[in-house]
């Protein structure tokens, strides 16, 4: 179908520059709006924006599994559904086979779509429970005017037997069968048109264990037989490990790591990967990891932390240079900043707080100052302790002062971090963007 | 092993009575809980695990009911049957009254802690309300004390600035941060034993980690025992110090956690951890399970596992094992509900393999899962994860 197209095999399959969604929150007549009884009208038009996936750019070469792997929110789904165009970017482009889908009008983009396609997560609710499993398979092929009846009769009986399926079951409807089995309907769908890419959005994370297995290894045979190539997109690592070839891991609409697979699990190279890589619980009870290494929730995509997206909830945050203080001394500070924040303590007097946070030894010099102008704020004994009234007020000053002498003063919140490395395991690139690797 | 168990369930069944015919969710399970130590109840959807741990609370809805065990908490009967006079089963003399188990057993003495926390709280109130009035009810303090009982109990949770947060509605929490005040609630009144039904299941896995680490700092404080209800392996290796294995109604293998990871006796449990991706290293091929669990209204004769077991034999067919001591693990024996071993003695080593004939075994093979919407109407989890 694409022998005119130019496109040279060797070339990415699909290639993503710069590729931004961003949602408004105006849908509805009066969405956005606030009323501001101090101005004059008193009305404000609150245009926020959700910047779920922000300037994302990869490739994917063909026949490989791109795992892109994150935490709910993060903006993989939106990722997956812009690259098929079902939604559109907001900027950057996608070039699939060396073609710019931007560029593509209504047709010629419907036509463009039988080499893409998509297998979503919740097997249940993406099959129309009045239609046959049969038409449900040749319905595709019916829209992009594919074979005859005849022709899509036996595709579809064909596909039922790969996707391991009765082709008896072609006049039955989807209750019928169970989760596993719908997935593999789905799966028979996603192939009838013969695309070249699917999108998988979480394709087995509503199966059973065992179930989730049979699926994967479907899905990992129909690829080498049909040439595939798989955008899977995943929450848990486990599934991503065993499936991919390459892995990129989002945070907050933004690619943080991008390695192969055996370079990204053994040798992470980003804080937030290793964090993920931590939390997940290893099925070895003689395996006694840490847990919990992330402190804090995903900061709302509205209005995202500047520079390195991750600062908010880095372990590993970079000290300003500011300040000379040694790495301990940071790091009791850092910790004592985002106890303030989250306001994870109860007031106690100076001395307990200095003691907790400080081994009862304060930074010196000039950030010493701020830290002891902070704790005098919120501690139960300070100048300005035992008044209920006001003690928000001083848990948000001393919050802002920490945060605007320290937290925002990092390399961390100006600059975007973006570095590429030498990888350990293999010899395929390793992207972080991470200042650790300045 | 000289003290009483804090709870013990013996030959529990709970059928539920439709239209298709009896559904044997849970069918004669046995298993006890310590006191301080957490239990895994695991399996796949429709294993019966959530039946079972909603039995122990007598929270079993119509069509439900169980029609058969005991459930012995501290010593006191939360349900048990005895013939009556006209050879019918009734409810014993000493069960304690579905009153009595309303005031002083649900929240005070076991407290239940739900898989999806939106659900289990009210959206119309707020979260401080509703733990309040938790705790005014069941601890009987005044409305002040309650109040300051608890913003402490969110605090103890790592509730960020509980004061505020008390008066925000459920819908202004994170799903991670609502998993946290469910667990305050739970633990408001210091029950000794809390049942967890896939606490985890709907969180990310950071937010999982935290989850689990809070579990355990608050179970070593108060010394609080858990059932913990999960299709989660790995978070039963993170957690658990005793699991019991269930499947299709039955629990299969009973083992201390290590044991059960590397001295697997039951073929379904090892198939479980073949067929599971690991994070910890690369596997190429997973040796999936074949077929799915069949239906509990029909299942199969024999073992209830035979027709997707590698391992099965025609003896299989027809002999149904009750879970047996196969070793003993440190003092804790290791039981298991498989005739491959030698305490059965049903001549599985003379019998003939199944190879290739496992297809005409039983009415429910893998085949056939035609109204799969009745295999759990209680509503066991999807098996799933969280939807975005």
């Amino acid at each position: 179908m694409d022998e005119d197209s130019g496109y040279d095999s060797d070339d990415a399959l699909l290639e993503l520059d710069g590729v931004t969604k961003y949602f408004g929150q105006d849908s509805g007549l009066l969405a956005g709006l606030e009323f501001e009884p101090d101005q004059f009208p008193p009305v404000n038009v609150n245009r926020e924006t959700v910047k779920a996936v922000d300037d994302v750019s990869l490739e994917i070469q063909p026949g490989e599994t791109l795992g892109l792997v994150g935490e709910s929110g993060c903006g993989k789904s939106t990722l997956g559904r812009t690259i098929l165009r079902l939604l559109e970017p907001t900027d950057g482009d996608i070039y699939f086979k060396g073609e710019n889908l931007a560029d593509l009008g209504g047709e010629e983009l419907r036509r463009m779509r039988s080499d893409m396609q998509m297998i979503f997560q919740d097997p249940q609710s993406s099959l129309d429970p009045r239609m046959k499993v049969g038409q449900i398979i040749e319905e595709p092929m019916r829209a992009h005017d594919m074979l005859d009846d005849e022709g899509r009769r036996a595709r579809a009986k064909e596909l039922l037997e790969k996707v391991g399926l009765d082709p008896r079951h072609y006049n039955r409807h989807p209750h019928a069968f169970s989760g596993g089995q719908r997935q593999r309907i789905n799966l028979a769908r996603a192939l009838s048109v013969d695309p070249d890419f699917v999108v998988c959005d979480e394709p087995v994370s509503a199966l059973d264990v065992s179930i989730q297995a049979q699926v994967l290894n479907t899905m990992e045979s129909l690829q080498e037989e049909f040439g595939l190539t798989y955008l899977f997109i995943a929450h848990d690592l486990s599934v991503i490990r065993h499936i991919s070839d390459r892995v990129a891991v989002m945070y907050l609409g933004h690619i943080v790591e991008l390695a192969e697979k055996e370079e990204l699990f053994e040798n992470p190279q980003h804080p937030y990967t290793r964090a993920l890589l931590d939390s997940i619980p290893v099925p070895d009870p003689r395996e006694n990891g840490v847990r919990g290494v992330l402190e804090g929730e995903v900061p709302s995509p509205v209005d995202p932390p500047s520079g390195c997206r991750f600062r908010t909830r880095c372990p590993r945050l970079i000290a300003p240079d500011a300040y000379d203080w040694s790495e301990e001394k940071w790091a009791q500070t850092r910790a004592f900043m985002r106890a303030v924040k989250r306001r994870s303590f109860e007031p106690m007097p100076a001395a307990r707080i200095e003691a907790e946070f400080f081994d009862g030894d304060r930074p010196g010099g000039e950030a010493g100052s701020i830290v002891d102008e902070a704790i005098e704020l919120v501690a139960s004994d300070g100048s300005a302790g035992g008044n209920d009234d006001d003690e928000t007020d001083r848990w948000v000053t001393a919050t802002d002062l920490l945060l605007e002498s320290f937290a925002e003063q990092s390399i961390c919140a100006h600059e975007r971090p973006a570095y590429d490395l030498e990888s350990e395991h293999g010899n395929g690139d390793h992207f972080a963007a991470c200042h650790l690797h300045r | 092993m000289s003290s009483e168990p804090l709870l013990r369930v013996e030959n529990l069944k709970t059928q539920f009575f439709t239209e298709e015919g009896t559904v044997r969710a849970v069918d004669g399970i046995s298993f006890e809980v310590r006191e301080g130590e957490i239990v895994g109840l695991v399996g796949e959807s429709g294993a019966g695990k959530s039946v079972a741990s909603m039995s122990i609370m007598g929270l079993v809805e119509s069509p439900g009911e169980i029609v058969g065990g005991e459930i012995t908490y501290k010593g006191e009967t939360l349900f048990g049957l005895e013939e009556g006079p006209d050879g019918d089963l009734q409810e014993r003399d000493d069960m304690l009254s579905s009153e009595e188990i309303r005031t002083r057993i649900r929240g005070n003495e076991i407290a239940v802690i739900f898989q999806d926390p939106m659900e289990s709280l009210n959206p119309v109130f707020t979260v401080g309300g509703q733990l309040r009035e938790f705790i005014e009810l069941n601890r009987g303090l005044s409305e002040d004390e309650a109040r300051a009982e608890a913003i402490d109990m969110l605090r103890e949770v790592g509730i960020p600035d509980p004061e505020e947060r008390y008066d925000e509605y459920p819908h202004q929490f994170s799903g991670g941060m609502r998993q946290r005040v469910l667990i305050a609630m739970a633990l408001a009144c210091e029950p000794s034993l809390i049942i967890a039904d896939e606490p985890t299941t709907a969180l990310d896995v950071t937010v999982e980690g935290q989850i689990l680490d809070l579990v355990d700092d608050l179970q070593e404080k108060y010394g609080t025992s858990f059932i913990w209800v999960t299709h989660d392996l790995g978070v039963v290796a993170e957690i658990c110090d005793r699991v019991n294995v269930m499947y299709l109604g039955e629990i299969v293998e009973k083992a201390t956690v290590d044991d059960l990871f590397y001295d697997t006796k039951h073929p379904y449990t090892n198939a479980l951890l073949n067929s599971i991706p690991r994070p910890d290293r690369t596997v190429t091929e997973l040796e999936a399970i074949e077929g799915v669990m069949p239906e509990a209204i029909s299942p199969p004769s024999g073992c209830r596992f035979h027709p997707r077991c590698p391992d099965a034999r025609e003896v299989c067919k027809r002999a149904h094992p009750d879970v047996k001591v196969v070793a003993d693990g440190d003092g804790e024996p290791h039981q298991a509900a498989c005739v491959k071993h030698d305490a059965f003695d049903a001549g599985y080593d003379q019998s003939p393999s199944l190879e290739g004939v496992a297809v005409d075994a039983g009415p429910a093979a893998a085949q056939e899962p035609e109204s799969e919407l009745t295999a759990n109407p209680a509503g066991d989890d999807s098996g799933g994860e969280n939807r975005e």
